[in-house]
């Protein structure tokens, strides 16, 4: 473990170097010029770069990404109506025009879509940003029955404006930095002054701008890098494609984080049993969401031991079968030729394969993979003697509850370690599997999100949390914010009892 | 983080260093599912076992193997050498004992139902009226594969108290308790079924005599507090057929040690019963007040007239197994028990028996 933490350290090493060295090449600020910025951009065929004689003014910018309406009014009507080119340091003056002095600077705002004007030794730069963006669509991976059906874009201002359309409060605070040396990713902290707290912020400020990597494009991507514990199976920052979830952990004194070109926002600090919850439980009646959200956890140890559960009492524990099972159970092995073991991690593979095999194709011919897999692989498989009726029984309800989890990423993580334990489970028999179940809760326990622990509120342990995350109090008697958020606030209800 | 990685390591080894010697893959497996023991001269017993196969190309359902040995263990292995399973005894639901096996006492051979771990403390101690290998050897058509028609039958007959439910764990609790002595639900074979033939008492591990099925219930009464039992009764007393079946009968008893001026002991047992009559043939009428006191008054005398019979029984083959003895030893200190032979005064003790009825509801029709 110690050895392989030892090479990874090093590979990482060079590309922070790397970095480092590069950084160190930065020059003093330079007077930007127009002949500087067209050398910089040469052989860009989607650079524009305008000249008005009549002032003498250019303008350089990305025709792509910039909103021709906008350049139009903001710019290009305002330059046609000056007749004088004394006439148009004045007009510059406005405020949407801003004074650079920086070339460096000038060259990252023509990227990030704003307009150069030149005008007289003087640069200046006017956002009119307008990328072509998918418009607010529902989640493909995150769907509720009830409540609100949008979801985040690729764009950070769209996603931005979403939640703000939410939290209608000045005091919902946005901290913008960039990550990634060559992409300058845009990623932006929020939080709730006085909701949230200070120290979990300037955590993850302090973590984020301590990246040093080229590129970053996803939101998934980037908390692999501020992890806590990166050798865990687990996710350790909750991610998120529903704003309405996301301004709800906002609201509980979590911080949450956006990144420009992915359509989830991450939030932390997180536990693991956020990953159980969805809107949907408060949506509804606060017993049929309990319901549910104890279903979940239901789920959580079906999709854990079923099959290991198969396999031991198959390979070791006869006594633990109920005498009506006994006969049909054997009936069905007796035509297997693998021991159980082999069985079920065949099955298992398949059912991984299948599973992968939908995930990457169409939805349409997604279709057909459900056909062959239930119909072919289930009914054949069992005709031919390669497994038993029971296990494609135990196989497929581990595998149908491993996708009630909400958050994909977790239940990913379940799946996988369901493997470890079919493996434990064919060795050790039960044994095997209290095992495998300790060392994951050891491992659980151990883990921390942005520093706190993440099986709050079981270890530390919080019986005042529990109405909101094993269950659902009626909201009357959820008063508290979570203790996980460390909230300078933590009444959040103020209603009498 | 170095402790976690040499713990994986650890694991790691174990996990490569285990054997599979310990496996019992299910379809290699012979679940003795009942077991019978009968008796045989010198100290030899026959072993008779029953497996459930489950193997589709086989057309029976269950095989039946009987070998004799010096113990059940090593009639395993001598079983061992006639199948192609891996005998084991996990499952095992029934053990049948032969009754001049059970004359002699069976402790001997409940050494290693106790002893083994794998074998449950609910398994049912059977004693068979007849060689018990002969029973378990016979198929009844109409019924489900021996062992288990034996099992389901007693479960179910117990539930309506017409027999005890004696497990290995109550057996061996009342074997090792010295007030009071194990019954055992007691069967034989009818021919085409198997059916209940009372109670068989046992002194310590040694069969005594038994009582018949049709007073189990009244025994049952006897033996202390339960509910949902039925008994039918006939009052030969109010006229000839006068027949009255009474359900939902709970009843509780209490027991009373009290020393005579000579010092003899004399126990006194009152037994509360409430039961709701479902059927009654007979003169009196059950809405009448006076003479639902009376029909009560008669059911409850024919009770206790049957109660103090199978008092006098139980002292006559010297077992206590209504555990009258624990309320004795209760009633004196340790060493005075001790002085005490139970078992040689017991059939002496004077037993009184006093049993009430009340009739709680007896229908609609009045």
């Amino acid at each position: 473990m110690r050895f392989f933490k030892r090479i990874m350290k090093t590979i990482f090493m060079k590309t922070i170097v790397s970095a480092a060295s590069a950084q160190k090449a930065k020059v003093k600020p330079e007077i930007p010029t127009l002949t500087h910025i067209l050398s910089e951009f040469n052989d860009c065929v989607d650079l524009v770069h305008r000249y008005y004689p009549e002032v003498n003014v250019h303008l350089v910018y990305f025709d792509h990404q910039v909103d021709h309406d906008k350049l139009y009014r903001e710019v290009m009507n305002p330059l046609i109506h000056v007749h004088a080119e004394e006439e148009v340091p004045k007009l510059l003056e406005q405020s949407q025009f801003t004074l650079v002095r920086d070339s460096k600077e000038l060259v990252e705002g023509i990227l990030s879509g704003r307009v150069a004007i030149f005008s007289n030794s003087k640069t200046y730069l006017v956002d009119v940003f307008g990328l072509q963006s998918r418009s607010v669509s529902q989640s493909e991976s995150e769907t509720v029955i009830t409540g609100p059906h949008d979801a985040f874009t690729e764009q950070a201002g769209i996603n931005l404006s979403l939640i703000r359309q939410r939290i209608k409060s000045s005091h919902l605070k946005v901290i913008k930095l960039s990550v990634g040396e060559v992409t300058k990713t845009d990623v932006y902290i929020l939080y709730i002054k006085d909701i949230a707290n200070m120290t979990y912020v300037n955590e993850a400020i302090r973590r984020i701008s301590n990246i040093e990597i080229d590129a970053v494009f996803d939101t998934n991507m980037l908390l692999q890098f501020i992890d806590d514990a990166p050798f865990s199976i687990f996710p350790q920052f909750l991610t998120s494609e529903r704003p309405e979830a996301i301004a709800s952990k906002l609201v509980a004194g979590r911080i949450v984080g956006i990144v420009d070109g992915s359509p989830s926002a991450l939030s932390a600090p997180t536990s693991f049993f956020e990953y159980f919850s969805s809107s949907d439980d408060y949506n509804q009646r606060w017993m049929l969401g309990s319901a549910s959200r104890l279903l979940r956890f239901l789920a959580l140890f079906i999709t854990l031991s079923f099959t290991s559960l198969y396999v031991s009492v198959t390979t070791f524990h006869y006594e633990m079968i109920p005498e009506n099972l006994l006969i049909t159970l054997t009936e069905s092995r007796s035509k297997v030729p693998f021991p159980p073991l082999f069985e079920a991690l065949f099955m298992e593979v398949t059912i991984e394969l299948l599973r992968e095999a939908g995930a990457r194709l169409p939805s349409k011919i997604g279709q057909t993979i459900g056909i062959v897999g239930g119909i072919v692989i289930g009914q054949a498989a069992v005709q031919a003697g390669l497994t038993s009726n029971i296990l494609i029984i135990a196989v497929a309800s581990s595998a149908i509850a491993s996708f009630v989890t909400p958050a994909y990423v977790m239940s990913a993580s379940i799946r996988f370690l369901r493997f470890g334990l079919i493996i434990l489970a064919g060795v050790w028999g039960n044994f095997g599997l209290a095992v495998g179940i300790s060392a994951i809760v050891i491992h659980l326990s151990g883990l921390t999100s942005l520093g706190s622990s993440y099986l709050t509120p079981i270890a530390p342990f919080k019986p005042r949390d529990w109405k909101d995350v094993f269950i659902i109090a009626p909201f009357k008697y959820i008063t508290e914010r979570p203790s996980q958020s460390k909230s300078p606030n933590t009444v959040k209800n103020k209603m009498r009892k | 983080m170095i402790n976690k990685g040499v713990g994986l390591c650890f694991l790691g080894c174990l996990v490569l260093l285990t054997g599979c010697n310990d496996q019992r893959i299910l379809e290699e497996t012979g679940f003795i599912q009942s077991a019978s023991y009968d008796e045989l001269t010198n100290n030899r017993i026959v072993y008779g076992i029953s497996i459930p196969i489950a193997n589709p190309e086989i057309k029976a359902t269950r095989a039946f193997l009987m070998t004799d040995a010096m113990s059940s263990k090593q009639a395993r292995t001598h079983l061992s050498r006639q199948t192609n399973l891996q005998l084991v005894s996990g499952q095992l639901r029934v053990a049948l004992f032969g009754l001049p096996l059970a004359k002699k006492g069976i402790w001997r051979i409940m050494d290693t139902l106790i002893r083994d771990p794998t074998i449950s403390e609910k398994i049912k101690i059977i004693i068979v009226n007849g060689e018990a290998a002969g029973l378990l050897k016979k198929n009844f058509k109409e019924f489900p594969r021996t062992g288990q028609y034996i099992d389901r039958l007693i479960k179910k007959e117990a539930i309506r108290h017409s027999t005890p439910l004696t497990t290995l764990y109550s057996f061996s609790r009342d074997y090792y308790d010295d007030g009071i002595d194990p019954v055992v639900p007691i069967i034989k074979d009818t021919g085409k079924t198997i059916s209940l033939d009372g109670i068989a008492l046992f002194q310590d591990d040694t069969y005594k005599g038994k009582i018949n099925p049709e007073e189990a219930v009244v025994f049952a009464i006897l033996r202390g507090n339960f509910k949902q039992g039925e008994v039918s009764l006939a009052l030969p007393k109010q006229s000839q057929d006068t027949t009255v079946m009474l359900s939902s009968l709970n009843s509780s008893r209490k027991v009373n040690v009290k020393y005579e001026d000579d010092g003899n002991i004399r126990i006194n047992i009152q037994i509360q019963a409430t039961a709701t009559v479902s059927e009654y043939i007979g003169e009196l009428k059950l809405s009448n007040d006076a003479e639902r006191r009376e029909i009560e008054r008669v059911i409850s005398d024919q009770i206790t007239e049957q109660a103090e019979r199978i008092l006098k029984t139980l002292q006559r083959f010297s077992t206590d197994s209504l555990g009258l003895g624990t309320y004795v030893r209760n009633s004196m200190t340790f060493a005075e028990w001790q002085k005490l032979n139970w078992h040689d005064q017991y059939p002496n003790v004077n037993i009184e028996c006093r049993i009430k009825l009340r009739i709680k509801d007896y229908g609609f029709r009045r």
